[in-house]
């Protein structure tokens, strides 16, 4: 419930739907009757916050605990946060309209690096110390999940814990701890060193960090007792993980406003790019009668009329067809579309595109992510110019006439060769058009090719690359242009100065604390927008605290330098990434886990993928 | 087939949303809860939704109505009303089904009731400043109109206007123009109000029936 003061204010801003909560499936419990307030902060604004699966799961699954009532927080857009900050109306939950700063957890989820000054400015918002130092209290809690918590030194200052890997089992293990301790009046220092011992909470002011004189890592030691390493927590039974049967649903157009169902976790690939893939493994199905449940039920429960089949790879899903053929027998009758958000190029056949295409047809996307045989051998891209051209034109048989390629540029090993490769392989997807026999008549077709900066990331093949330069970044995206021949290529390319402050942080130490705060001091939030981002502010703030930037994104690291992640085990071994990495520079490619086991550790957790038994290949 | 006229409420957290918004909740809630809409033939089959009277953004509707057309059905009206009701937000709540009688294009008028609740002074003062400022001659406010911002004179449409201090708040009941050829939105008395007297304050306006040229209720 918002109150009057709350309403008077949503009269002077924009969409103030984001603001009142009351939307259909949200719950409101009587706060007498819970021993635990829970606030689920989303670091960006609730039309990006409500389209993430990750906060629909926990939200639902947490509100199944009696004792707990978990409500939803979004960062409020900059004329908000000003009619906020001069009425003195402190961050508030959705559902209560109550300030956060008397919860007893402020949980926020990390899904991409430049979000983090909205934590600061939104814990700010509410009233509470930045700095986990600063806070006394059992409560509140401010604790985090979500991959960026893979490495989340550079918020090592401001989190008093880090759920490293999957939540459902983690954060109620935790939250039954904190309750225990909170009955018993037990002190803050004393619940962290006990949660420290749960499987896969990290306390980062239980590790000490001590440096060399070239400014690497020497060592990161922990103390009182906490482990060693962390290793992340996974859900190896994906049928029995918790997923929830219905998903508040906005009021206001959101980003992805359909009901989602997560049909596997994980990726049986290796793209030596990706921290997804090699973050989430191993690979992880759910059963087509569980998925098959999960959307009819979450479809009779919010009204929607569309169904996203959910996944890092959801066309690797070894019962695509056998999926696809059971929604098909209710979501016809019941007018509801399902689509995959995600298609690779390689197992796009007619058979699944019409059935994708007989209930709702988007524009087609595809990643080859780089331009050349050679370099996608590098990345481990296992894709052929050949497949894509087949698959395209198996597209443009069935009508379609725009298709939209991503790429990377930046990547380890590129030339410029491999950058006019893009624009050569979308005139190639052009050609395509013009060859096919039964091209729709009176139709052009358009493809867009559009190239991103790579990012070097944490548990990835890469981890040690150095990202170009941003004047090299800048030479390559003109370059890319110039190669393009055709107004039927249509190319366009990231914002290299975003990407380089996302390598700085991607692989940032706490060092970097001081320079956050910095930052949020002079007033940078909300940079994943690009009105709002500005380089020049960071590079001050960089300026303020004597830190080097270049030395997080352009440094090469060496095999045997301590990463300030090295602490965080995701199963995958270190060994096997400096092996691929080794393998890239080689260009040779590596199977995924379908046609063969790479042992990349993952095995430790006696699941997915790793324990299948493969069908002997030919 | 059958026309049905939905009667509900816009109210609390619903009145920060738009009509669009609305309308798509109101699509989402008759698929939810599975009421038989009919649907026209033809290669791009669509649904008969339409709404008497859109609402603006942040005024509180009483008693607002939509028309659906439904294939022939065995559901009652107690039925619908409760399936919607089951598949809406708590702010949007379902009171009446029937048959209609009016067409919305016959709307003229609409009634509302605002409280404003002014900073810096008492209420009996400012109601006598309003009263006097509804005295003027002419209230000219800046209207948005498709052709850009234009001077328009209010006075002529305060007629059926009503102002009295109420526990504290300055309560303004009113009936104005609306529909299709001519509508006056009650925030343009708020801008006048603020332009003339210089006084700020909040207005809660909810707007409480709908009537057609003879003022009768809209049915
Ligand atoms: S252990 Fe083998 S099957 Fe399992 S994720 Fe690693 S490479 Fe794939």
């Amino acid at each position: 419930m918002i109150t009057k003061k709350i309403e008077k204010m949503l009269a002077n801003v924009q969409k103030p739907g984001r603001y009142v909560g009351g939307e259909l499936n949200s719950i409101v419990k009587n706060p007498d009757q819970v021993d635990v307030r829970f606030a689920f902060c989303f670091p960006d604004v609730y039309e990006v916050g409500m389209s993430h699966l990750g906060m629909k799961i926990l939200y639902s699954q947490l509100n199944t605990l009696p004792y707990v009532w978990c409500e939803r927080v979004f960062a409020p857009w900059m004329d908000m946060e000003e009619q906020m900050r001069k009425n003195n109306v402190p961050l508030y939950a959705l559902e209560s309209g109550d300030s956060i700063a008397g919860f007893d957890f402020i949980a926020f989820t990390l899904q991409y690096e430049l979000s983090f000054t909205n934590v600061l400015n939104m814990l700010d918002l509410a009233g509470i110390p930045l700095k986990a130092s600063d806070r006394h209290g059992l409560s509140p809690l401010v604790v985090a999940g979500g991959p960026c918590t893979c490495n989340s030194e550079p918020l090592a200052d401001f989190f008093d814990l880090f759920f490293i890997g999957e939540g459902e089992e983690m954060d109620c293990e935790v939250i039954e701890l904190y309750r225990r301790y909170k009955k018993e009046n037990r002190s803050k220092e004393e619940f962290l060193i006990a949660a420290a011992q749960i499987p896969g909470v990290y306390v980062p002011s239980l590790y000490d960090v001590t440096y060399n004189d070239n400014g690497t890592i020497k060592a990161i030691l922990p103390k009182c007792g906490a482990p060693e390493k962390i290793r992340k927590r996974v859900m190896i039974d994906m049928d029995k993980s918790y997923f929830p049967d219905k998903f508040v649903v906005p009021y206001i157009g959101i980003v992805h406003d359909r009901a989602v169902a997560e049909v596997l976790r994980g990726c049986i690939r290796g793209c030596r790019f990706c921290q997804a893939g090699f973050l989430y493994r191993p690979f992880r199905e759910k059963s087509v009668a569980v998925i098959d449940k999960q959307c009819h039920d979450l479809c009779d429960n919010t009204g929607y009329d569309e169904i996203s089949l959910s996944s890092l790879s959801t066309s690797d899903y070894s019962r695509i067809n056998e999926l696809l053929n059971q929604l098909l027998t209710w979501t016809k009758e019941e007018k509801t579309g399902v689509s995959l958000p995600s298609l690779r190029v390689d197992n796009f056949s007619t058979e699944l595109m019409s059935k994708i295409k007989s209930v709702r047809r988007s524009g087609l996307t595809f990643a080859p992510e780089a331009g050349t045989q050679r370099l996608r051998d590098v990345i481990n891209k296992n894709v052929t110019e050949e497949e894509l051209l087949k698959t395209v034109k198996t597209a443009f048989k069935g009508g379609w006439t725009t298709i939209k390629l991503y790429f990377m540029i930046g990547l380890p090993t590129e030339t410029m060769d491999d950058v006019a490769g893009i624009a050569e392989l979308g005139q190639k997807v052009v050609d395509a058009f013009y060859e096919n026999p039964d091209k729709p008549k009176g139709k052009s077709v358009k493809v867009t090719v559009s190239a991103s900066s790579f990012v070097p990331k944490p548990f990835t093949p890469f981890q040690w690359e150095p990202q170009d330069t941003i004047e090299t970044l800048h030479r390559k995206q003109r370059h890319l242009v110039s190669s393009v021949r055709t107004r039927k290529v249509e190319p366009n390319y990231h914002d290299a100065d975003v990407s380089f402050l996302e390598a700085v942080f991607a692989r940032g130490d706490r060092r970097l604390c001081n320079v956050l705060l910095e930052a949020h001091k002079i007033g940078c939030k909300m940079d994943g927008w690009q009105d709002c981002f500005s380089l020049a502010k960071w590079l001050e703030a960089f300026r303020k605290c004597g830190i080097d930037p270049a030395f997080y994104a352009n440094r090469r690291r060496s095999f045997d330098e301590v990463l300030p992640w090295d602490h965080i085990d995701c199963g995958v071994k270190k060994s096997f990434l400096i092996e691929e990495c080794k393998r890239a520079y080689a260009n040779q490619t590596t199977p995924n886990c379908r046609e063969q086991c790479s042992s990349c550790g993952a095995a430790c957790f006696k699941g997915g993928i790793c324990v299948e038994k493969r069908p002997n290949l030919v | 087939m059958k026309n049905v006229r939905i009667w509900f409420k816009k109210i609390g957290t619903a009145r920060f949303i738009s009509h669009l918004d609305l309308n798509r909740c109101m699509l989402r809630a008759i698929h939810k809860a599975k009421i038989p809409l009919w649907y026209t033939q033809g290669f791009n089959p669509h649904a008969f939704i339409t709404f008497a009277l859109p609402l603006s953004l942040g005024i509180a509707g009483e008693r607002e109505s939509m028309d659906i057309r439904l294939e022939d059905t065995e559901l009652t009206r107690e039925e619908l009303i409760s399936r919607l009701n089951a598949a809406l937000p708590d702010d949007i709540p379902v009171f009446d089904a029937t048959e209609p009688v009016m067409k919305p294009g016959e709307i003229a008028y609409a009634s509302f009731i605002m409280e404003l609740e002014t900073e810096n002074i008492c209420a009996e003062e400012a109601v006598s400043r309003i009263k006097g400022m509804l005295e003027q001659e002419n209230i000219i406010v800046p209207k948005h109109t498709k052709s850009g911002i234009v001077d328009l004179d209010i006075k002529p449409f305060l007629r059926k206007t009503e102002i009295a201090p109420k526990t504290g708040l300055i309560e303004i009941q009113t009936v104005l123009p609306a529909g299709s050829n001519m509508n006056v939105n009650p925030l343009l008395i708020c801008d006048a109000i603020k332009t003339y007297l210089k006084l700020d304050f909040y207005a809660d306006i909810k707007r409480t029936n709908l009537y057609n040229a003879d003022f009768q209720i809209f049915v």
